[in-house]
């Protein structure tokens, strides 16, 4: 009787160090899936840069399949990111990257195209409510990004204190909410109490709009001293602004930013810090997700880790940032400044 | 022969001529195209638009334009959100959009009609004004609120494989058909449209006819902000932005007169069909973003050119017979 329950003691243990074992998908090479990486919508630096890292992915899985991409103006990002994942699935796509610009406008689209039996995985901004969406392929943490941004705005303004304002892309972009949230709740630590939130704008992703912004949260507020852009396109554009203005001496700007676009506003002063994370390795490591789940080779649970090429291995966990839905973390941020900036632009 | 030959000579007969070719050409690229679903869906994707391109048919025989309606059905769209949010049941919302949406419009109308305004300054305030009260209603977040059955009625098929949108649309343009056909209405839409003055002094009611027709105008496009509510599931404030390009394109595709008077429905018909068959077309070719638009584009351009073109050569061949 005991030697039984033992024994089947000892089996189960090694059913359960098998199994775990086994959650380590090393992706088999060769099969096809054809997939479509989906960005918020074209002529965006970052995006062009996830499809290089997606194309690497595709070429090193000899995937037979094609790798497509698609996207939307940015005039009718939401109604064309609609159209273009209801036409995939209609073409009968093996699987779509999508980073969302729709919010949960996208859902019904998302659900039809899972009822195809057709891989949905969205990346850089997820589907608010998950509907639709197996996985998410978070850059970085969310909440980490809010006191990555508090951080920086406490460096820059300086322990004085002073106001600041947020230039954010668009209402609906998932990510940027939860950013600007997350950072909203970093603020209420007692360390960041002189430094002060004052208002919240939207550029839109468009240069010129988030250049207008910029301006106008000027006028706006008089004492402002920071400028926050949790967005490549908008951190870029208002330190144009500033830079334009002469104002670099007193608004500095801050935020989400890539290096070959900043590194001259860094090295003149008027963005001093900002942070971002490898939109290469975001693309590449959505394409190994993608094509996993696609091929069958995961099945897109929690718990289940695999191997992303070069870049390691990676486990599918809840998403703490959203009530349903998965995601794998991919992170860390880097943040740049006069010291490293001008290495990584190149 | 002759008949034949006549037909294909007007614009209609043009445009069956294009609409043909697309769908050659579609179908020969891609093997989705001519499947029921994929049918479907590319009517779904647009059907908005192209119920709210029949109203605006009226509008624009009537030598008038209404450019506030994608910004109506945003407004219609976020109050239908707004209201079900704060826990009003969705029957009395519903009607409660419909309402404000034929109120819209009238308020269109009157400034119109009785300050004799031009309908394009009225209705591009209107268009901000709209979209700026449904930015305002729901603030910069999307609304989420819907019962099931109400978003199934716009997403899952009821009739076949045909969603409730698509009804919705084809029982409209039968209503648009015979009203313009058959009717005295309908021809006063035309006589209005050919000449005002002429239609005032022969007793139409010129102005009654005008308000009936923005009054609808508005109704119908709150009636497409909630079905595109219902399709989405969501509402945010800048649904539909710039909707209004697309459906004057089609209306002035299918040969209406932008100055009034001229132009049928079978030729909008012909045109919505075009558009939506090239822009599907060519999405299942992989061409998206700002190639789709500038193709569109294009053919706008020549639906204007070629009518143009045509009479300058016929009057310079009439001018050298002479």
């Amino acid at each position: 009787m005991f030697y039984r329950k033992k024994i089947t003691l000892v089996i189960l243990f090694t059913m359960l160090i098998g199994s775990i074992a086994m959650g380590h998908t090393i992706a088999k090479k060769g099969l096809r899936a054809d997939l479509v990486l989906m960005p918020k919508f074209l002529g965006i630096l970052v995006f062009d840069q996830a499809n290089e890292g997606a194309k690497e992915a595709h070429s090193e899985m000899k995937n037979p399949g094609k790798l497509l991409f698609l996207g939307p103006t940015p005039e009718n990002s939401v109604a064309g990111q609609i159209e273009i994942l209801t036409t995939a699935t209609t073409q009968g796509q093996d699987g779509i990257m999508i980073s969302n610009n729709a919010g949960d406008q996208i859902a019904p689209a998302a659900k039809k195209a899972r009822a195809k039996g057709m891989t949905v995985v969205t990346w850089d901004s997820p589907i608010p409510s998950s509907d639709g969406e197996q996985l998410f392929i978070a850059q970085v943490d969310f909440n980490e990004t809010g006191t990555v941004m508090a951080d920086m705005a406490l460096n820059i303004i300086g322990p004085s204190g002073g106001e600041f304002a947020v230039l954010s892309a668009s209402p609906d972009a998932s990510n940027q909410n939860a950013w600007n949230a997350a950072m909203k709740e970093a603020l209420k630590a007692p360390k960041y109490s002189k430094i002060k939130l004052v208002d919240l704008v939207y550029g839109d992703d468009q240069s010129e709009k988030s250049y207008n912004q910029a301006l106008a949260l000027l006028d706006k507020h008089p004492n402002l001293k920071l400028i926050m852009a949790p967005t490549t396109v908008g951190i870029a554009a208002a330190a144009k602004a500033m830079q334009d203005e002469g104002l670099c001496d007193k608004v500095k700007v801050s935020g989400l930013g890539l290096p070959a676009e900043m590194v001259s506003y860094t090295m003149n002063g008027c963005a001093p810090e900002f942070a971002l994370w490898s939109f290469v390795d975001l693309g590449y490591l959505s394409y190994y997700a993608t094509y996993l789940l696609a091929t069958n080779q995961i099945e897109g649970i929690v718990g289940e880790t695999f191997k992303a090429g070069r870049m390691g291995y990676y486990t599918i966990e809840k998403d703490p940032t959203r009530d349903k839905g998965m995601r794998v973390l991919m992170g860390p941020f880097t943040v740049y400044n006069k010291g490293n900036v001008e290495a990584s632009a190149k | 022969m002759s008949i034949v030959l006549n037909k294909l000579k007007s614009w209609e007969g043009f445009l069956s001529l294009i609409l043909i070719s697309v769908i050659l050409v579609n179908s020969l690229n891609s093997e989705s195209f001519l499947s029921i679903d994929n049918q479907v869906n590319l009517f779904e994707l647009s059907i908005e638009k192209i119920i709210v391109a029949l109203i605006m048919v009226f509008i624009i025989l009537n030598a008038e334009i209404d450019l506030s309606v994608a910004s109506m059905m945003g407004l219609s769209a976020c109050t239908l959100g707004l209201l079900v949010e704060s826990g009003i049941p969705m029957i009395p919302a519903l009607g409660l959009c419909l309402v404000i949406g034929a109120m819209g419009g009238a308020f269109n109308g009157y400034w119109i009609t009785v300050f004799k305004l031009p309908s394009l300054v009225v209705t591009l305030a209107m268009l901000i004004g709209f979209r700026g009260l449904a930015r305002v209603l729901v603030e910069d977040r999307s609304i989420r609120v819907f019962p099931s059955w109400f978003e199934s009625l716009g997403q899952q098929p009821i009739l076949g494989p045909i969603p409730l949108s698509i009804i919705i649309f084809l029982g409209l343009l039968i209503l648009a058909l015979i009203i313009l056909q058959f009717t005295g209405f309908g021809r006063y839409v035309y006589i209005i449209g050919i000449n005002q003055n002429v239609a005032l002094y022969s007793g139409i009611n010129v102005s009654r006819v005008k308000l009936i027709l923005f009054t609808a105008s508005g109704f119908i496009s709150a009636l497409a902000g909630i079905l595109f509510a219902a399709r989405l599931g969501a509402v945010r404030g800048d649904m539909g932005l710039s909707f209004e390009l697309d459906i004057i394109t089609m209306v002035l595709l299918g040969g209406v007169s932008i100055f009034g008077g001229s132009g049928s429905i079978y030729g909008v018909i012909l045109s919505i069909l075009i558009v939506l068959y090239l822009r599907n077309g060519m999405s299942l070719s992989n061409i998206t973003g700002h190639v789709q638009t500038g193709v569109i584009g294009v053919l706008l351009i020549l639906s204007v050119l070629i009518p143009n073109l045509k009479k300058m050569i016929q009057d310079f061949w009439n001018q050298r017979l002479k």
